[in-house]
């Protein structure tokens, strides 16, 4: 542990901010709290949204897991992991069932959660109207009216031109049947996981200066049409390292050929499943 | 004068953590780790939600000030003290009975629901599995709680202010070491 800095990096009057701005976003579910983000020792887009959340919350018994994409080993997730490890002498894991606060890019892991963790999302684009709507004072007034014609505009063009709604992450969700909001670019496989979570789930955007929660036990609906039903990928294969037909499979170019292999993207869930296999 | 958190930064920390829980799990009891001393008519516990949120860019409205509070507030937290409490950010109510109506209080605007005030209302006892039913988003079914000391209009107030959801008003209710928060989206079920 770095002595140098305040316990996890933020001064107390930053993490007061936060600790505010997080209770009036759990009070409001799906509803984008503006925070004053904080210059962090990584740029924006590397999480800081997500490590400034982390950085409120922490305290000195938490077990922190970090994961990118479901992995706990690539660069962003050592990364953040090291941080806090550093810089608030946190334990860390990579173990879903022994973490207390799981801090994620772009997954929820396939373990189920429990109600003593919290899950904090990094999110790259708080606002789900923004490709459609580039204002921020009109995707305002939109939440304000929960006018969200536009966006089932979108996913009616994408079955109008595909045949089917061609969002695959990222995917829409209304929560408490109020907030239209991003679940982050989780890919919309996790989508179910969101609703009615055991577990408290928290997000930051540290460029765009948002931060918003899904409390636990809340509805979560994924946008949908009554003939065109949400729905979640499937794939023909299962994972080449573990065997699982359950979880989220990433696809791996692994020689020059093209040859493909598809495998677990959540690491710790791929390691436990294949322990279970061969014990 | 009396000291504030004995470790400002873990003092807090455990704090906010109950605080964050009971506002994810409304209605639910829990007890708040860490208390401070506190001058009269101000309970620990409710000097502990304010010591744990409350700073120099917060507007705190006292309910019954007194030299002695606003001293202590002022020094350890460098809490702007306001007179009026439509100005509130935080609101803490010592004497639930002669409270201002719930709608006094800043509810937020329809593009920003979330600049409404935060209260702490100090009770006689607070109990689970009894009293009234519950339910929202953060309860899994219903939860039973039962807040002593309040006045029946509270109830018809706050019940007003639910019609106009996402705006409304926060509340955290403290008796001893124990607290509960019950967020606008809570709603009071008719038993």
């Amino acid at each position: 542990m770095t002595p140098t800095y305040n316990f996890a990096f933020l001064d107390e009057n930053t993490k007061r901010m936060l600790r505010r701005a997080l209770l009036k976003a759990v009070a409001i579910p799906g509803y984008q709290v503006p925070f004053g983000s904080r210059e962090m020792p990584l740029p924006y887009g590397w999480g800081t949204g997500g490590i400034q959340v982390t950085a409120a919350l922490l305290g000195p018994d938490d077990v922190l897991k970090v994961i990118d994409q479901g992995a706990d080993d690539t660069t962003n997730a050592v990364n953040i992991r090291r941080f806090f490890a550093r810089t608030a002498g946190v334990a860390t894991t990579e173990r879903t069932a022994e973490a207390s606060v799981i801090q994620t890019r772009h997954r929820i892991p396939e373990t189920p959660l429990r109600e003593d963790q919290i899950l904090v999302f990094q999110v790259p684009e708080p606002e789900p109207l923004r490709t459609l709507e580039p204002r921020e004072a009109e995707t305002r007034t939109m939440h304000a009216l929960a006018d969200y014609g536009l966006m089932h505009v979108k996913l009616y063009e994408d079955i109008a031109q595909y045949g089917h709604i061609a969002t695959s992450y990222d995917y829409p969700v209304l929560v408490d049947g109020r907030f239209l909001t991003s679940p982050s670019p989780i890919p919309k496989f996790d989508n179910p996981k969101l609703d009615h979570s055991p577990a408290l789930m928290l997000f930051g955007a540290g460029r765009e200066k948002r931060l918003y929660a899904i409390p636990p036990y809340t509805q979560v609906e994924s946008l949908a049409f009554d003939d065109h039903p949400f729905e979640i990928q499937r794939w023909e294969h299962q994972c080449a390292l573990c065997g699982s037909g359950e979880s989220y499979l990433d696809e791996v170019v692994v020689d020059d050929c093209g040859t493909r292999m598809f495998v677990c993207s959540d690491t710790d869930y791929c390691g436990e499943h294949l322990a279970e296999a061969v014990a | 004068m009396l000291a504030a958190f004995a470790d400002p930064v873990f003092d807090s920390q455990r704090n906010f953590r109950e605080l964050l829980q009971a506002m994810a799990r409304p209605a639910v009891p829990r007890e708040l780790p860490n208390l401070p001393p506190a001058p009269v008519p101000i309970i620990p516990a409710a000097m502990a939600i304010l010591m744990t949120l409350c700073d120099a860019t917060t507007a705190v409205w006292l309910q019954q000030p007194n030299d002695e509070t606003t001293c202590h507030l002022r020094f350890h937290a460098g809490t702007r003290l306001v007179d009026d409490p439509r100005d509130a950010d935080f609101a803490l109510i010592t004497d639930p009975e002669s409270m201002p109506p719930l709608d006094t209080f800043a509810q937020g605007e329809m593009r920003y629901p979330d600049r409404s005030a935060s209260l702490i209302v100090q009770v006689p006892d607070l109990r689970a599995h009894a009293g009234a039913y519950f339910a929202g988003p953060g309860i899994r079914q219903t939860a039973q709680l039962a807040i002593d000391g309040l006045p029946q209009r509270f109830w018809q107030q706050r019940a007003a202010i639910a019609t106009r959801l996402p705006l409304g008003i926060d509340l955290f209710f403290v008796a001893a070491q124990r607290m509960v928060a019950l967020p606008r989206t809570t709603r009071l079920l008719e038993s």
